[in-house]
């Protein structure tokens, strides 16, 4: 009896304790984070007039004019394959560096440096660097003339865009496959070697599925970074790409319209859920 | 011979060879022990004959046809890995089917085949589950009907007891035993255990330092080790350093020991194993017999270790140790006690440490 | 009882120290801050405007806050709406008028400001907050290597030599805006009230040439580093620009008219010092200040008084000519369709190119 009295009391204080350490978090997150995104729900209920002044009240106008506008349910759907795209781009291009990397035996930690150098430069500096790269005077279309090719539009497109957001985006996806390269055994892959597996075997029967943790996190880090980005867009897509979040910053920026940017800002925040629901099937289905 | 391994030898850069002139056979269903210690060499000749390292130089042959230059996928033969190297993300089961899979052998087949061979290592229940939900020695137990489910031409384990308790080792140690004999399986035994492969195997390798130090049955490497390396290796020995004379004997200190081999010249290593020295009562008197060995000493420590008394003996030769088994009939030597150590002359094993010429 | 007492020495302490900053600080100097645009504009309005107001008035400091845009201006206060920090907001007439709907500017009278009677009948807006303050036209910009002979007319946007050259900032940005209507004359198109289907139909033939219709930093930087040969833009930055980069770009002002652009300057609804914030806007919106103003920026004055240099008109639109062939334009009545602008544009023009 006495002791489990001791028991309880003990439990009560810790749980006291626990409150009181998470306290400070709790309220961060509700002061920089909730509130905010509370705030931004809020707004998407007001409505504008023309000219850009905000209406009092509360109503549905804002929402109703947007689902019913089916320019925005294309932009919607283009933000997401391209996001999708340029996610698979990035991953194709950083798994087979990010394995190599993993398994290199001498100067990894400086191979992992380079790999991230990248982030040490602000993504505006970068883009303008791809703008220096693949516009008309550019490098590269000075090289593809010299062999007498004439290139498609490398910049102001969607293939300015995704060249450049896949650059932008490939440092975050080498760091989570590296993270996620670590159940990744080469005593197994030898065990599929002994088994009869040839190299294409072992790496679709094995090393692919071990990885799929990582891939899967790279992925969602890299979709949500691509589908909320809007520098990179703003400044290759030459006003050709129009995504949920340039057309977010062109709402709340150029036109005024906080509603509907509160609004297009909510249904990025949907297609995130969306994206995590994803994410937390497939990872127990790669479980 | 059904494996054949001809100068075999691996060089990694400019050091030394980690396997250098490596040449055995092996005949159909015979098990092979590759002993010694680590670094000797004997893992990466496994992985020489697996495929999974390139040889420098050498073959390797089996059944007369040259596999030295075909990749591991194409040699069918099972490897069980120290560390059982399961596929963490398939059940037991498809672990087990991923060699027939590879073999594109028929779905019904596989199923068959798959539950058979869980059925010869005792673990048909745990099909469904994954590796991390097994204990160590079930593990290894799939990890050894992995291996032999695809019907190898060898089958190589390396060193596949070493991360068990010693007790599941000695009753995995029989069980693989049985199934080699059963299946009349070819097989390559890596340890640095000379009792595990004394016990189950029937001819060991003895490597040192990328070389072949001897290769026999157990018996031949316990009773004729070729090498003091070998001697050492496969169990505790006494060493003693002497001097050949004339007449056969020889002279280590103030005594004179005879050993098995009768003559020689120069300076010469002597080997006794402890367990083979006899101790009793100096006051005790026996005639010595010309097969006997016989010297006096003084104990200086005793080691008790349950089923043996472990002596340190100080004799005019140098410092002996004896074992004797314990018994409740006997009371042990005491240190300062002055006793007799006798031996047979065939336990004494000579080495000569000068280069004959 | 004891630590009541320490703390309230100590307050009264607090009180002791502040009071004399308190009523010096008020006495002697009264703060408001003035927010428009930041870069050329500001480094200029400080040095011809803000300075020599303090310098007349020392009893009022001016601080100045760049703001990249207009809507990046009233956003700014819409987060200060209980407390706002500003005063004074130059910014163009269709956020202004936002800002106005909103309550977050007050109107202004000829009564709080005698100096509105002296300001040209086009500067006062009705439902606007503030008085006109500047008066800009959209102009082309051209690389001087590429045109032997200066452009005269907005059609030389057609002309196919220049294809994957031209920049273009497209709706909702104002510039394609008083674009559309540009175009939608050129057409023939008639009232833009009524209809702008000709403009757009005209623009979607320009649409193929176009290489960008976001050019970034601006449109200006774009034609000066050569990455295109010729764009749109406003006259005042552009005149600025291209005599920086005299031997690179130079301004066209096109024979067929132009649109003007107009900026106010509002008093925030909510300021602390409401006066000195009305006599800076007097100020603003004087003679002296109007002239010195354009004389370095190129911005047409609104004050029918300034005495401007014939040089620095002959960069303005000012000139009697040009301004005869100013395209009118109600910028609020625009506002209230610049949604449908910007759409048509998304489906008839960008999507040409």
């Amino acid at each position: 009896m006495t002791v489990s009295t001791a028991d309880e009391g003990t439990r009560s204080s810790g749980g006291r304790l626990l409150i009181t350490l998470l306290l400070p978090i709790v309220l961060l997150n509700v002061i920089a984070f909730i509130a905010p995104v509370a705030n931004l729900v809020a707004m998407s209920f007001r409505e504008a007039t023309a000219t850009g002044s905000m209406k009092e009240g509360v109503d549905l106008a804002t929402w109703s004019s947007l689902v019913a506008d089916t320019y925005y349910w294309s932009m919607l759907w283009r933000t997401v394959w391209i996001g999708a795209l340029i996610t698979l781009i990035t991953l194709v291009l950083s798994y087979p560096l990010a394995l190599f990397v993993s398994r290199a035996e001498r100067a990894k930690a400086l191979l992992i440096v380079l790999c991230i150098s990248p982030l040490l430069i602000s993504a505006v500096v970068r883009t303008y660097g791809w703008m220096v790269i693949l516009g008309d005077q550019g490098f590269l279309q000075a090289l593809l003339r010299s062999f007498n090719v004439t290139p498609p539009r490398l910049i102001n497109s969607q293939l300015g865009v995704v060249i450049g957001m896949t650059e932008i985006l490939m440092p975050y996806m080498i760091l989570s496959l590296l993270s996620g390269f670590g159940k990744l055994d080469t005593t197994l892959e030898q065990a599929a070697e002994t088994l009869g597996a040839g190299p294409l075997t072992v790496f679709r029967r094995i090393v692919l599925p071990l990885s799929m943790p990582g891939v899967l996190l790279g992925c969602l880090l890299c979709f949500v970074l691509a589908v909320s980005s809007f520098i990179t867009p703003k400044m290759l897509g030459g006003g050709r790409v129009a995504l949920l979040a340039t057309e977010i910053y062109d709402q709340a920026i150029v036109t005024l319209n906080w509603p509907v940017a509160a609004c297009l800002s909510v249904l990025i925040l949907v297609v995130f859920g969306t994206a995590l629901l994803f994410y937390g099937q497939l990872s127990k289905i790669v479980e | 011979m059904y494996l054949e391994v001809e100068s075999l030898e691996k060089r990694y850069g400019h050091f030394a060879p980690s396997v250098s002139d490596l040449s055995f056979s092996l005949g159909q269903g015979e098990l092979l022990g590759l002993l010694g210690p680590s670094g000797c060499g004997k893992t990466t000749t496994l992985r020489m004959i697996s495929g999974l390292v390139q040889a420098t130089s050498g073959k390797i042959k089996v059944g007369g046809q040259d596999v030295t230059g075909l990749p591991t996928y194409r040699r069918n033969m099972g490897v069980m890995f120290q560390s059982y190297a399961l596929f963490p993300h398939m059940t037991i089961a498809e672990n087990v089917a991923f060699g027939l899979q590879m073999r594109k052998a028929r779905h019904a087949d596989i199923a068959k085949r798959v539950e058979s061979a869980l059925a010869m290592v005792h673990l048909s229940g745990v099909a469904e589950r994954k590796p991390r939900e097994l204990s160590g020695g079930q593990q290894q137990r799939v990890a050894l009907a992995r291996a032999l489910v695809i019907e190898p031409d060898i089958l190589l384990l390396d060193e596949p007891l070493s991360n068990l308790d010693a007790k599941l080792r000695d009753n995995m140690r029989g069980e693989i035993r049985d199934i080699q004999q059963r299946l009349r399986m070819t097989t390559v035994f890596v340890t640095h255990d000379q009792t595990e492969a004394m016990a189950i195997c029937d001819r060991i390798i003895v490597m040192n330092r990328g070389k072949l130090e001897q290769i026999g049955t157990p018996h031949d490497i316990y009773e004729n080790p070729a090498t003091p390396m070998v001697a050492e290796f496969v169990g505790r020995i006494n060493r003693l350093e002497g001097q050949w004379r004339n007449d056969g004997a020889v002279a280590v200190g103030d005594s004179l020991i005879r050993a098995k081999d009768d003559g020689g010249t120069g300076r010469v290593l002597i080997m006794i194993r402890p367990h083979r020295i006899d101790l009793s009562a100096s006051d005790a008197k026996s005639a010595v017999s010309p097969e006997e060995n016989a010297i006096n000493g003084t104990i200086r420590h005793v080691t008790y270790v349950g089923d043996t008394f472990q002596y340190e003996v100080a004799t005019t030769g140098g410092l002996l140790h004896v074992e004797k088994a314990t018994s409740s009939a006997t009371d042990p030597f005491q240190p300062g006690d002055t006793v007799t150590l006798r031996w047979k002359t065939r336990d004494t094993l000579t080495f000569s440490t000068e280069v004959a010429g | 009882m004891q630590n009541f007492t320490r703390r309230k020495v100590l307050a009264l302490g607090a009180v002791g120290v502040a009071m004399p900053w308190v009523t010096r600080a008020s006495a002697q100097e009264r703060k408001i801050t003035v927010a428009a645009y930041s870069d050329i504009f500001e480094d200029i309005y400080k040095r011809t405007v803000i300075e020599p107001f303090m310098k007349a008035n020392p009893g009022i400091r001016v601080d100045y806050m760049g703001m990249p845009t207009s809507a990046q201006n009233l956003g700014m206060l819409r987060a200060q709406k209980a407390a706002p920090q500003i005063d004074v907001c130059i910014m163009d007439v269709v956020v202004a008028k936002a800002g106005g709907d909103e309550g977050i500017y007050k109107p202004v009278t000829a009564e709080q400001l005698p100096v509105m009677k002296q300001l040209v009948p086009a500067a006062l807006i009705e439902g606007v907050p503030g008085p006109a303050v500047t008066f800009d036209t959209i102009v082309m910009m051209y690389a001087l290597s590429k045109f032997p002979t200066p452009p005269t007319s907005w059609k030389e946007l057609w002309n196919k030599q220049h294809a994957g050259r031209i920049a273009i900032d497209a709706p909702p940005n104002l510039l394609g805006v008083g674009l559309t209507l540009i175009a939608n004359k050129l057409a023939g198109g008639g009232d833009y009230r009524q209809s702008i289907d000709k403009g757009i139909q005209l623009l979607g033939e320009m649409a193929p040439l176009v290489q960008t219709w976001d050019p970034k930093p601006n449109p200006y930087a774009a034609v000066a580093n050569g990455v295109v040969d010729l764009g749109i833009g406003y006259n005042a930055r552009a005149q600025t620009i291209s005599k920086q980069n005299a031997d690179r770009m130079a301004v066209a002002m096109p024979e067929e008219g132009s649109i003007a652009q107009i900026n106010t300057i509002n008093l925030v609804n909510g300021s602390k010092q409401p006066e000195a914030a009305l006599q800076f806007m007097s100020y603003a919106l004087s003679a002296e200040a109007q002239a010195t103003f354009t004389e370095a920026l190129y911005y047409v004055p609104t004050n029918k008084g300034a005495a401007i240099s014939e040089e620095a008109r002959k960069k303005t639109a000012a000139t009697p000519e040009r301004m005869a062939r100013m395209i009118d334009v109600d910028w609020i009545e625009v506002a209230k369709f610049r949604d449908k602008i910007t759409e048509q544009w998304r489906r008839n023009v960008i999507s040409r190119s």
